[in-house]
């Protein structure tokens, strides 16, 4: 295993093959329990497609867990298979540092229901972490490590769908402006905040732009079923405050604070948009 | 471990690390930390650059770091070069630009005010059918959205480019960041004016567009000439300029509140 180094050039001093790698974890974890495999995880940063690590834009003064406990405390139903596994959190490492590689994967070999259940949860979890802000919760970074995008994608095409249902005419071109509007928005207001030097992750602010939209979901519901103006402005008014309130401390403390406004306009400006959408839309 | 360390620890030997093209490390200002790339915040120190140089020509189109130069600007004094566009006189605004000409002006007053047009344009366009016909019902025609963004998104691109072109062929010093950053604070009068385009009195409605249209020409041709100098041959452009904002103030009448 080590003789192979020798023959190449290692990227760097301290890499390894991801062949070896895996060899490591096995052996390590097949020798003892997790402890002496976790150290491992701590200097490298996760190469799967989740971003696993603490923000800086919540200002928690609680310091943020390890990395490899809110990896497993990701898995909040743990499907074990029957085969032998390695254990539960050697398992959700390994398959998270080796997307492909190494003992069959937990997540490959489930049903489909626990899969969706275990999405459906992170969704609903992820949600009630970012839209019902609560100051008293004990992990308030929680919901940016956890970023998904499924709960983004079903917010966004609901709300399409809805305005394309309220629509009498020109079904089909409200539901593209909504939809071009809302994602493309998230990823330009992503951009602004990047651009004006700001501290943010890509795919973490699409993740909460796209849960914030959440209010503006249930307040388009309303106006479908009630078709009173004055009903919708007062809904409207009511759930775009909700979602800018819930934005604001995300994009907030993203960006040095004498930009903030500067960064925080375009949010603001891009719900405004949306909801004279719902109310205009007859 | 706080939050701060985290992000200021090097991170380069690290496994899996992706050096991100991050080019202003000297200034150790928070500002200053560009983007950053995609997600993989690494603030190594400052030693990697020597590996990026060699990649920074054909890659820096594609990476933020190198945009954030033209957004170093903050909350007074984007409000700042906004109030002074609504003066038309004294053709100082580049020299307010200086060293600094932003682009986040231009892309967020271009948005709002296509935002405005097709919201309003909506309800002046209902609000003077009521008028003559009693019988009118609310209807939200989204070809305005589309109208309002091909307009507006393509008059503020078009425009300063063409005018670049020209200028330099011409021969005289010309910054294509500047002018899109003059053309584009130039639209923020158009923002109010479209609020007030909502009284249904036509003859009102065409004095305040006027009005409107004259002070932005105004504030760009007077700015055009103080920053390039006028002669004689470049009267022509400065006069082109002020007819093109005149045209696209008449085109906002007629199309989004006819």
């Amino acid at each position: 295993m080590s003789n192979s180094h020798s023959d190449t050039i290692p990227l760097h001093p301290s890499s390894q093959s991801d062949i070896d790698e895996i060899e490591n974890l096995i052996n390590a974890s097949v020798q003892s329990g997790p402890a002496t495999v976790l150290p491992a995880r701590p200097p490298s940063p996760p190469r799967a497609s989740i971003p696993v690590s603490s923000s800086p834009f919540i200002q928690s003064k609680i310091p943020p867990p390890p990395p490899q406990s809110s990896s497993s405390s990701n898995h909040k139903v743990p499907s074990v298979p029957a085969a032998p596994p390695p254990p539960p959190p050697v398992g959700n490492s390994s398959s998270i540092v080796a997307t492909g590689f190494g003992p069959p994967p937990n997540t490959l070999t489930e049903p489909v229901w626990d899969t969706v259940k275990r999405d459906l949860s992170r969704i609903v979890s992820n949600l009630k972490l970012v839209v019902f802000p609560n100051p008293y919760r004990e992990d308030p970074g929680k919901a940016l490590r956890d970023w998904d995008l499924w709960g983004p994608f079903f917010f966004i095409v609901f709300l399409g769908l809805t305005l394309s249902w309220s629509a009498s005419v020109k079904k089909s071109e409200v539901f593209a402006v909504a939809f071009a509007l809302l994602a493309a928005g998230a990823i330009i207001l992503t951009l602004n905040v990047l651009l004006l030097g700001g501290h943010i992750i890509f795919f973490q602010s699409l993740s909460l732009l796209g849960y914030c939209l959440f209010p503006l979901d249930i307040g388009a519901l309303i106006c479908l079923l009630k078709d009173n103006v004055i009903i919708k402005m007062i809904v409207v008014s009511v759930t775009l405050a909700w979602s800018s309130w819930a934005a604001y401390p995300f994009m907030s403390s993203a960006v040095n604070p004498r930009r903030k406004a500067l960064a925080l306009y375009p949010v603001f400006l891009m719900y405004v948009s949306v909801g004279f959408l719902i109310i205009a839309i007859d | 471990m706080d939050e701060s360390s985290y992000w200021n620890r090097p991170t380069s030997h690290l496994l899996g690390s992706v050096p991100a093209v991050v080019n202003e490390e000297s200034e150790a200002s928070y500002g200053r930390r560009g983007g950053g790339g995609r997600g993989y915040q690494t603030l190594g120190p400052p030693t990697e650059g020597f590996d990026q140089q060699s990649q920074n020509n054909w890659k820096g189109v594609f990476s933020i770091s190198s945009y954030t130069q033209y957004f170093d600007v903050d909350t007074d004094v984007v409000v700042n070069r906004l109030i002074s566009s609504f003066y038309p006189a004294g053709g100082d605004f580049f020299n307010k630009i200086g060293a600094n000409p932003d682009l986040y002006g231009l892309i967020w007053i271009t948005t709002t005010l296509v935002f405005m047009l097709a919201a309003f344009g909506n309800c002046a366009t209902y609000l003077i059918q009521k008028r003559t016909d009693r019988t009118t019902s609310w209807s939200f025609d989204v070809g305005y959205v589309n109208a309002a963004a091909c307009g507006i998104y393509g008059y503020s691109l078009v425009v300063p480019v063409a005018f670049y072109f020209l200028l330099r062929y011409l021969g005289s010093n010309a910054s294509l960041v500047r002018f899109l950053c003059m053309w584009g604070y130039s639209l923020s009068i158009f923002i109010p004016t479209a609020f007030l385009l909502l009284i249904p009195v036509e003859i009102l409605r065409w004095i305040i567009i006027l009005i409107a249209g004259t002070a932005s020409s105004c504030f760009v041709t007077l700015n055009l000439t103080s920053y390039i100098g006028g002669s004689n041959d470049l009267r022509m452009m400065m006069i082109a300029a002020f007819l093109l904002q005149m045209a696209l103030a008449i085109f906002i009448k007629a199309w989004f509140f006819p």
